[in-house]
């Protein structure tokens, strides 16, 4: 349990050491010498850190309580398989970009600043992943809102101060949503510690069931603004691709899974059998195949890469909010292994996206052409993720894409069991639309390509290196699943 | 010797300019030992409380002047004479760039004085007596710069001031007519056998006498004047329009409706809910305003507007446990309040600069001031661990609990207030420590944190913010029993 | 009978030889017996109130002891003489406060002429409150028309003259409506003395024959008197007459004399129709209402005015008003209350009055609020002394003014109907009070960066600060202490009956 802490707490402590230690912009003669130093900082911590939640994960135990915020609102942390699933994944994508960024950012100014925050991030990752109950959840679904904030401002130009205000509006508007719902948990359950069946009581279910359905409703929307859902989706293509391209990584693979952790975590407070065949499920998947519907189809006609891929995220997430939405424990598989594989895909994807703008400073896609002849380690993966994403098999993305398709149709529900599918389908054939003529133009830009212009521009190892360990985990996993479904299996037990 | 840490502001008060003090230091410690001496009797009497009433003056007929501790009295004379001894030592420094020092510490101390009174005072009247003078005492000090400004808003202050007191005074009479005594006693004192077949009246008055101490706590529509009065030096703008002040209002809001008029004759009625919605009206109306003025202080005192009514807010659930809502946002926000009004006049004493486009890249000139703010900032948007989601979830939790729908929609406003607040602090946040790419940190190259008397009481509130943050529950606590009674 | 007994009927004799006397005294000697004489019935007066206090009951003194019908009588209750000893107090306070300006307002010449004025002033008024005759009530209602009218018109500067003009044709139209009230009342009841008439009034309410010439003279009587004391709409006189007189005028004016009608009304209410007949009339629904309006529409006026002292001078057009909500309650505690409120406008109106003009002498005479900035500066007790008047006026506890509040507000909430009514207007009327007075404070305490004016200090112009800080100290007085005042009002009125 100490380690629980001390996988929290390090990364945090260690964040505001650079932050403070670091907070004039390195320059000059000494850039060299501090910039080394600050490096070494950095990936010490993450590595420390990243064996603290490895070590953590393996910790089994009942919880325990930090403090008291008030006499009834314990601080409390555990872990639990659902935490389990969502650590690893952190654990996994934010080294890797942190080590991709050493490279990236070597001409930042306030690089400092930005490791500090990306170190919180961190830590506030971990304490989100082994919350065990909804107000420690709450207290660290805030602090990620505020300290990922300037990861998305860090360039500091007029465009990313307006993003990273948007999205720290959008954010906070969700989190008060969600907060509207918590105080009415608070008091119509026994206590807000997560369950999987349901905390409500059985009195507060007939007296104020339909009010409560609402407040269900509103704490959906609430933490579905992290996740990009419909309506409340406009922050995440600003905010993600204004952000240096390690952040984005970072934006898009975790922090926004964080709205889905919490929407897991509701679901889980208020029980799917309050809400299943509720209009609140209509509303809500309604919702989230819109959002899948128009976030490709943004995706498909967007020019720019990483916003197309930002387009992408908000239609890939409402996947798994479908997923969810169906109630069906298929799709619990569906959606869980979605995170998993979307997390490496997508935090892939923007590295790559990131390596190329690093190297050549191209950011519109049909700038890119023959851009597979120029760095080819770079290129592969983004075919490779790319594949994942359109759910070929035997990509991760598959897996899971049937896995969601085949729980919507067990579901039973009324017109939506059908329509899913085929919604995902179509997003599916528009997820290849907009992705692989990035790879077909990059390795085959065509006969009347000037072959002369090409150089080789790969990027070195801090860049490829994590690059290629997302593509292959986001491979592995669908060659390899069934450890982790398992293990999906247990959460969704509530084990 | 109740009487008496109501005196010594006073006497200390008159003294100042009387006394020809040789160099300025004197004149510093002369009144931070007598304000430091007098919160020391404050919770030396709080903490050895008696139940007993003092009684100063008969008034006429029944009426009379008398003083007493009980709970309420214990939290905001507590809070105040906590307060008063930072915010002096942050005066000293801040006054060095004004004139008329000793007018200004003159009635600066006074108004400790009278505050206290309003805080120990037994029965409505006394209440009453001293809210009045709480506004005397205190347009000198908005005045102070007598500017055209300073006047102007002086005036409307005292427009507004007086003209709710006499809106309020209704209250006072209906309780005289129709209560058993004045006396403030938990439950209200309306003597049932003479209110049959007035209800409806009485429940108008309170709603007069309501927006009449409202006045004072800044509520919509009449809450103009507090901006205004931000022309007043910062010392006053960040203890009185943050605090004592504006905080009498509510208390004698809370007084009225706990306890003179009583909880059991108001809840469930047509004043409940107009009040309410008035008060979840201001929560919204507040900040949005907030979030268009670029004035900094101005800017603040919206933001005050806004919480005074959290804290009205949870008065007029009218379930105890809205009254420890109310009570710990009267407590908590004040710290947080004091603690970024107080860097808001940091930066104004250091640079000269008052509106918020021209804070851009102070923060890594001023990193403490802004380190403070910061975490003002976010306290006051209610993030947990800091003061204000304690108070914020007190609030909330007793609108739940008390099943009133229009409560249930006040949440919501709550919650509205919390999102414009993360606007309006924030930004300040972001211009301070992001000012953009091609700015030009020359400008600011002279600036630097202020000395140790602004930034010591800047220390100790954030201590308080987050201390109350992570372990409120003494205070909570506390605050359950005078809610209950117990206390 | 004791010998105290006479002290009514010496006052009112003495004030009046004193007058006479005063016009073969050189000037300076008829300040001082216009002083002595002050002083004098001042003390019978108060040993008058000792004797009645002692006593408990009320008495009545016949003149050359003819008894009624032909004699005329002189009545004497705790009242009365509170009265009394309160008009010489205010009436020597005034004087002295205003005494420094006289040679500047005065021509050297008229001065003894001013000081017979006042004392006639003097006679009448104590004449009105001690009478138990009502023709000797119009009597000296007239005396004191004309001599009011010449205490404002001895100051002979234009706007004077047309402001003594105008008061002494809405005062003679006020007397006139008074006799004709009067005539009619002798016609239906035959009788002049109070006492009486107030029996057969009972017979006629009791046959209910002649109801509506009775309500008639009623009415006649209380239009009469309302337009003398300036109740709203009938107030046009007033803001001249007070704002451009002389000083003392001025606070007398505003202080005692429309406040000496006004008591003549209330004996009339109580010892000539009957408390509980005049208040089964609708004219006390009339007297609330015009009492409301003048609360409010004096107040308007007072904010739009740009002269301090015509300032003041509405503003007691709206402090009438507050008398008059306490007439049309129709209670016994409105009654208090509106009592209570004369002597506290009394005491008020006549500190404004005279702390005024300390600030217009620093501020280079002039009255205009502009010119007024900072004054209080210059003069510090004279703006210590308004600033308290202002005060009080807005009704802040401590003050005079605010226990006549209290009571306004203790007495509405007894009367059903009137209570809403009275509660709001009453809230209002305080708010409009906070706007000019307070807007006058700030601007006499707003420092005036480069003024050409002198500054006065205490040692300038003692007995001027004297009587400030006496003021001062008798509004305190009132604020802190009056439950004993208010006791005596109640007792007075029980002895009326």
């Amino acid at each position: 349990m100490y380690f629980i802490l001390l996988s929290i707490f390090f990364p945090i402590l260690a964040g505001l050491f650079l932050l403070i230690h670091y907070r004039t912009p390195l320059s000059g003669e000494k850039k060299n010498a501090g910039r080394k130093s600050l490096l070494l900082l950095t990936g010490c911590s993450l590595v420390i850190t990243a064996v603290f939640v490895v070590i953590a994960l393996f910790c089994e135990g009942e919880g325990f309580i930090l403090f008291y915020l008030t006499k009834d609102l314990p601080i409390y942390f555990r872990i639990d398989n659902v935490g389990r699933l969502f650590s690893a994944l952190a654990v996994i994508v934010i080294p890797c970009a942190g080590f991709f960024s050493f490279e990236y950012m070597k001409h930042e100014e306030r690089e400092g600043r930005y490791y500090g925050f990306y170190l919180l991030v961190f830590g506030v990752l971990n304490a989100l992943c082994f919350s065990g109950n909804l107000i420690t959840f709450y207290l660290f679904f805030e602090l990620l809102t505020m300290s990922s904030m300037p990861l998305v401002l860090h360039s500091g130009s007029k465009e990313a101060v307006m993003a990273g205000l948007k999205y720290l509006f959008y954010s906070l508007c969700g989190a008060y949503a969600a907060l509207f719902g918590i105080y009415f948990l608070y008091r119509n359950c026994d206590s807000l510690t997560f369950t999987v069946d349901g905390a409500l009581r059985a009195s507060a279910i007939t007296e104020h069931g339909t009010f409560l359905l609402a407040v269900a409703f509103i704490m959906l929307l609430g933490f579905g603004v992290k996740a990009g859902m419909f309506p409340m989706h406009a922050w995440l293509p600003t905010a993600h691709p204004v952000a240096p391209a390690p952040a984005s990584a970072v934006l898009s693979a975790l922090i926004v899974k964080a709205g889905v952790l919490a929407v897991i975590r509701v679901l889980g407070m208020f029980g799917r059998d309050f809400l299943k065949g509720t209009w609140v499920q209509t509303a809500w998947l309604c919702l989230t195949l819109i959002t899948v519907f128009m976030g490709s189809l943004l995706a498909y006609r967007e020019p720019v890469l990483k916003k197309r891929l930002a387009y992408s995220t908000v239609s890939q997430l409402s996947y798994i909010l479908f997923g969810l939405a169906v109630m069906d424990e298929t799709a619990f598989v569906g959606s869980f292994l979605h995170i998993l594989a979307h997390g490496f895909i997508k935090a892939a994807l923007f590295l790559c996206a990131g390596a190329i703008i690093y190297k050549t400073g191209k950011t519109r896609v049909e700038e890119m052409r023959g851009i597979g002849k120029e760095m080819p380690v770079t290129m592969w993966c983004f075919t490779i993720a790319s594949l994942g994403l359109i759910g070929i098999p035997p990509t991760g993305g598959f897996l899971s894409k049937w896995y969601l398709a085949l729980g919507s149709l067990n579901s039973g529900i009324p017109v939506f069991d059908v329509l899913g599918p085929v919604i995902l389908l179509v997003s599916a054939l528009l997820t290849a639309g907009y992705l692989l003529p990035l790879s077909i133009h990059g390795f085959f830009p065509g006969a009347a390509y000037d072959y002369g212009s090409l150089q080789k521009r790969e990027p070195c190892k801090l860049m490829t290196v994590p690059i290629s360990i997302l593509t292959t985990l986001s491979v592995l996993i669908g060659i390899f699943p069934h450890l982790i479904i398992a293990v999906i299996h247990m959460a969704a037990a509530g084990r | 010797m109740i009487v008496t840490v109501i005196l010594i502001p006073f006497i200390a008060g008159i003294l100042v300019p009387a006394i020809p003090f040789q160099k300025r230091w004197q004149k510093e410690v002369f009144l931070e030992t007598a304000v430091v001496l007098n919160s020391i009797l404050v919770w030396y009497l709080l903490l050895h409380h008696s139940d007993s009433t003092f009684l100063l003056a008969h008034f006429t007929g029944n009426l009379n002047i008398s003083f007493r501790v009980d709970g309420m009295s214990m939290v905001f004379a507590g809070l105040v004479s906590a307060l008063w001894p930072f915010a002096t030592l942050y005066a000293f420094e801040y006054m060095t760039k004004e004139e008329h020092e000793n007018v200004f510490f003159l009635f600066y101390t006074l108004t400790y004085g009278v505050t206290l009174g309003i805080a120990l005072a037994a029965n409505l009247l006394t209440m009453y007596f001293f809210y009045e003078l709480l506004t005397l005492v205190t347009v000198p000090l908005v005045m102070h710069t007598l500017t055209r400004e300073a006047v102007l808003a002086s005036r409307k202050y005292l427009y507004y001031s007086l003209g709710g007191a006499a809106f309020a005074f209704l209250g006072l009479i209906m309780v005289i007519v129709y209560g058993s005594t004045t006396d403030f006693i938990l439950g209200g004192v309306l003597d049932p056998a003479k209110t049959v077949g007035k209800t409806n009246v009485l429940l108008l008055i309170y709603v007069m006498a309501f927006m009449g101490f409202g006045v004072k706590a800044a509520v919509c529509p009449f809450n103009s004047w507090l901006p205004q009065a931000g022309v007043a030096p910062t010392p006053v703008t960040a203890l009185l329009h943050a605090v004592a002040v504006v905080k009498s209002g509510a208390f004698a809001i809370i007084r009225l409706t706990y306890y003179s008029f009583g909880t059991n004759f108001l809840k469930g009625t047509w004043a409940q809910y107009a009040v309410m919605s008035v008060v979840m009206f201001t929560i919204v109306y507040g900040c949005s305003r907030a979030v268009k003025e670029t004035h900094l202080k101005r800017r603040l005192a919206y933001s005050t507007i806004s919480n005074l009514s959290y804290i009205l807010f949870g008065a007029v659930i009218m379930t105890p446990l809205g009254l420890v809502g109310a009570l710990t946002h009267l407590v908590f926000h004040a710290v947080m309040k004091i603690s970024s009004f107080f860097c808001a006049g940091a930066v104004m004493h250091q640079t000269d600069r008052h509106y918020v486009h021209e804070l851009n890249g102070l923060g890594y000139k001023m990193p403490r001031v802004f380190g403070i703010f910061t975490i003002s900032a976010l306290a006051l948007m209610g993030v947990p661990g800091l003061a204000g989601f304690v108070s914020k979830w007190n609030l909330a939790g007793a609108a739940v609990e008390s099943g009133n729908p229009l409560a249930w929609g006040g949440i919501a406003c709550l919650l509205v207030s919390a999102l414009l607040t993360a606007i309006y602090m924030l930004t300040i946040v972001v211009r301070a420590f992001f000012p953009g790419k091609d700015f030009d940190y020359s400008t600011i190259s002279d600036i630097r944190d202020p000395n140790w008397k602004m930034l010591l009481p800047l220390f100790v509130f954030t201590v308080f913010i987050i201390l109350f943050g992570v372990y409120s529950q003494p205070v909570v606590d506390f605050f359950i029993k005078v809610a209950n009674g117990a206390v | 009978m004791n010998f105290i007994c006479n002290f009514p009927f010496f006052s009112i004799l003495l004030s009046l030889f004193s007058g006479t006397i005063c016009s073969v005294l050189p000037a300076k000697a008829a300040k001082i017996v216009n002083r002595v004489v002050i002083i004098v019935i001042g003390l019978m007066s108060a040993v008058l109130l000792l004797y009645l206090l002692s006593t408990g009951e009320s008495f009545i003194y016949w003149m050359g002891h003819f008894p009624a019908p032909w004699g005329n009588e002189i009545r004497a209750g705790v009242l009365e003489a509170g009265m009394a000893l309160f008009f010489c107090i205010i009436m020597y306070l005034s004087m002295a406060g205003g005494a420094h300006k006289l040679p500047g307002e005065v021509v050297e010449s008229k001065h003894n002429l001013y000081y017979i004025l006042v004392n006639l002033l003097l006679s009448s008024l104590l004449a009105l409150v001690y009478t138990n005759d009502m023709f000797t009530a119009y009597v000296f209602v007239e005396i004191n028309t004309i001599s009011a009218c010449g205490l404002i018109m001895i100051r002979q500067v234009g706007r004077t003259i047309e402001a003594a003009v105008r008061y002494m044709i809405m005062s003679l139209l006020g007397s006139g409506l008074l006799l004709f009230g009067l005539c009619i009342m002798y016609d239906l009841t035959g009788h002049l003395l109070m006492s009486n008439i107030k029996e057969s009034v009972g017979l006629i309410m009791a046959n209910g024959e002649y109801q509506i010439p009775l309500i008639v003279s009623v009415a006649l009587m209380c239009i009469g008197l309302c337009i003398k004391s300036a109740l709203f709409p009938f107030h046009a006189w007033l803001p001249d007459a007070y704002g451009y007189s002389t000083v003392s005028s001025a606070a007398i004016l505003s202080s005692l004399v429309s406040k000496g009608y006004i008591f003549l009304l209330i004996k009339i209410i109580y010892r000539v129709i009957g408390f509980d007949i005049f208040n089964s009339t609708r004219i006390i629904d009339v007297l609330f209402v015009f009492g409301l309006m003048g609360m409010i529409f004096g107040s308007l006026s007072a904010i739009k005015e740009n002269d301090i002292r015509r300032m003041i001078a509405f503003s007691s057009v709206a402090q009438i008003g507050y008398i008059y909500m306490g007439f049309g309650m129709g209670t016994q505690a409105g009654m208090v209350a509106s009592i209570f409120h004369i002597l506290s406008h009394a005491a008020t109106k006549s500190l404004l009055f005279i702390a005024a003009i300390g600030l217009t002498d620093v501020s280079g005479g002039s009255r205009k609020l502009n010119d007024l900035t900072g004054a209080a500066y210059r003069n510090k007790w004279a703006g210590a002394a308004f600033t308290v008047g202002s005060l009080s006026m807005v009704g802040i506890p401590l003050f005079s003014g605010f226990i006549s509040k209290l009571l306004f507000a203790q007495a509405a909430v007894q009367v059903e109907g009137k209570m809403l009514a009275s509660l709001i207007v009453l809230g209002i009327s305080t708010v409009l009070n906070a706007v000019y007075f307070m807007k006058t404070v700030i601007r006499i305490y707003t420092s005036a960066a480069d003024t050409p004016y002198m500054s006065i200090t205490f040692r300038d112009r003692k007995p001027y600060t004297v009587t400030l800080v006496c003021f001062i100290l008798l509004n305190i007085i009132l604020g802190v202490s009056s439950q004993p005042v208010v006791d005596m009002i109640g007792q007075g009125l029980a002895m009326f009956a």
